[in-house]
């Protein structure tokens, strides 16, 4: 109670927005308190990410540099160095390498862990292998992307960043300047104004200065969660202005050759098993050939091949390089070697152009270095609010109760509650929570006389 | 009872938006078509006929037979055929197929030793390139052969350099 007449006074907002005021700041204090600490986890584990190139290049300097020689041996000849390493493994994916003295890379799969192995090209001697499941930088993007928790946490890092839109509108609700005199309290704290003003100002101030940049983040990181961003892509795709399939939802081509004309091959060692007439047929092309597709092609030096691991696969072309006007995406059939899609980022869509450029800011490889500063300004922004918010709420908060402001019934809330379900429309997680809320709120909160003190409802 | 009444009546508003929603959510899955709607290629496709039987002294005709968008590749760039025996006893080198019309290409060579074979095809039109190799087999299967199949990569290169 204490804490909301502390704002009336220093507000004294006209009566009738009274209740809209308690209202969003009632939505704000607990969808802060419940998804502000995903969100430091994000900002933290983010702004970690950003430097992965430079990481990985400290980390595995060894795996990485070579020095340059005269002539490189050929992929094929490359893979068959790894088979003789790992001669049970399949051979999932082959990068060449960007640059003279880069190492290549061939990815497989061994007693299902999956491995780099990296190789000198020029010599074809392994440097060493990779485990997936040991690097440091996989671990982050996982905790990044899904709190290691699969597709529940996939969903619940989903929620937070729907959340947090939420918590962007309702605090600047909070934060808009009323009618006071100065830029105090809006664009830079106060500092002789005691300490409960200068705590509030320490949370809503940098909240402001870091609020486009947190809904950039936000709004960018969304298309690929797994949910929302699965049906935005589709969505996006489906109207011709994404990107076209299978650069990030559906799927490739398939091979134009027919399976009853690729040839079978025989098992056993003693005897022919299967007829001859089905041992004849066509064959694969060699990686030496989709290697020259590549470079004929012109496609970004740091492209990998994945390999068809199936009769009516194709061979898929990627790069994803830092720029997003360099990236590409392109099929070739596995036995003619025919290109059956070449999709680069000309090609997208305009909506699909936006999400390339996002991805690529998002992940700070864009702009390069000024590109990663401004975003780990964002992310230290951000956990500088979700600390100030906490300290600000276990400072103003009574010992027996939440501190929640209390609720305010409903009048000229109308506007409020029509935003929030556009959010909830427009994210379906938020949808749904919302409406869970309410389903807690109507059957146990109403209900029970001391969860309803504790909560202030 | 009134603060009641409208808390009930949003939960309504929002069960209605929660099934239009899920029936919103549910048509938006990815259209199989959706690839027409972006850059498409028009790879050129193919087929190659191997003939069935082999006659000792007389040669015998290996064609393939070229599409384009649903049409016969008849302006190609260049179809050329390579052929080699996988003992590497015998080998054809790249030569200009001959045009039968109708993207119809045709070689005749003579295959007068048992074993497995291989053809390839070098071809382009319309920015399209290709090359499709194909095993086939004549007569009886050799030990060596039987091996090399048995080795399972299905991959054999042409013994000499690449052809651009």
């Amino acid at each position: 109670m204490e804490t909301v007449k502390e704002t009336a006074d220093i507000q004294k907002p006209p009566q009738t927005n009274t209740s809209l005021y308690r209202t969003v700041w009632r939505w704000h204090f607990y969808a802060g308190i419940i998804f502000a600490p995903f969100l430091f986890i994000l900002a933290v584990t983010g702004a970690i990410y950003l430097f992965k190139p430079q990481i990985e290049g400290v980390l595995y300097q060894d795996y990485y540099e070579v020095t340059p020689q005269d002539e490189k041996i050929s992929a094929s000849q490359q893979i068959e160095e790894v088979k003789k390493q790992y001669p049970d493994a399949a051979v999932t994916v082959y990068r060449p390498g960007e640059s003279a003295d880069r190492s290549s890379e061939v990815g497989i799969v061994n007693n299902d862990e999956s491995l780099t192995v990296f190789i000198n090209p020029y010599t074809g001697e392994s440097l060493g292998a990779l485990n997936s499941e040991d690097r440091i930088m996989d671990k982050i993007e996982e905790f990044h992307g899904e709190l290691m928790a699969g597709t529940l946490g996939d969903r619940i890092v989903e929620l937070a960043a729907c959340w947090a839109v939420v918590l962007i509108v309702t605090g600047l609700y909070l934060w808009f300047p009323k009618k006071r005199p100065g830029m105090g309290g809006v664009l830079f704290p106060r500092l002789n104004r005691g300490k409960k003003t200068f705590r509030r100002d320490l949370h809503a101030v940098p909240a402001f200065w870091v609020t486009a940049g947190m809904l950039f983040l936000i709004m960018t990181g969304l298309p690929w969660s797994g949910f929302w961003g699965t049906n935005f892509q589709s969505m996006a795709t489906n109207t011709g202005e994404g990107y076209p399939p299978s650069v990030w939802v559906g799927s490739g081509p398939q091979s134009t050759i027919q399976t009853k004309d690729i040839a079978d091959v025989p098992w056993a060692a003693e005897n022919l098993d299967v007829p001859v007439s089905d041992l004849q047929g066509f064959i694969p092309l060699s990686i030496d050939d989709v290697v020259s597709a590549a470079e004929r092609e012109g496609v970004h030096p740091s492209y990998s091949i994945y390999i068809p691991q199936d009769k009516t696969g194709v061979y898929t072309i990627s790069a994803f390089p830092p720029k997003a006007q360099d990236e590409i995406t392109m099929h070739v059939d596995q036995y003619t070697g025919a290109v059956l899609t070449d999709y680069r980022y000309d090609h997208y869509g305009w909506i699909g152009k936006l999400v390339a450029w996002g991805i690529t800011l998002h992940k700070g490889t864009q702009f390069g270095l000024i590109n990663q500063l401004i975003s780990l300004f964002i992310c230290l922004g951000i956990i500088l609010v979700v600390v100030s918010g906490y300290y600000l709420w276990l400072k103003r908060k009574p010992k027996k109760d939440m501190g929640a402001p209390k609720t305010a019934g409903f009048n000229n809330t109308k506007g409020f509650f029509l935003l929030l379900i556009a959010m909830g429309v427009l994210f379906p997680l938020v949808g749904l929570t919302i409406i869970a809320v309410l389903i807690i709120d109507f059957f146990l909160i109403r209900r029970i006389p001391a969860l309803k003190r504790f909560l202030n409802a | 009872m009134r603060k009641f009444m409208i808390g009930e009546s949003n939960a309504v508003k929002k069960y209605v938006f929660m099934i239009l929603l899920l029936s919103f959510l549910s048509a938006c899955s990815l259209n199989e078509n959706a690839a027409e709607l972006y850059k498409q290629e028009t790879p050129l496709k193919l087929e190659i006929q191997t003939p069935d039987t082999f006659t000792a002294g007389e040669q015998e005709t290996v064609k393939a037979t070229l599409t384009q968008d649903g049409k016969p590749a008849d302006h190609t760039d260049f179809v050329h055929f390579e052929i080699w025996k996988q003992d590497g006893t015998v080998h054809y080198g790249m030569e200009e197929a001959g045009n039968e019309g109708g993207g119809v290409y045709s070689i005749s060579k003579d295959f007068d030793k048992d074993g497995l074979y291989f053809v390839k095809v070098h071809a382009q039109q319309g920015g399209s390139l290709i090359m499709p190799q194909k095993q086939f087999i004549v007569g009886e299967l050799s030990k060596s052969d039987v091996e090399f199949l048995q080795k399972g990569t299905g991959k054999q290169e042409a013994g000499q350099g690449h052809h651009h």
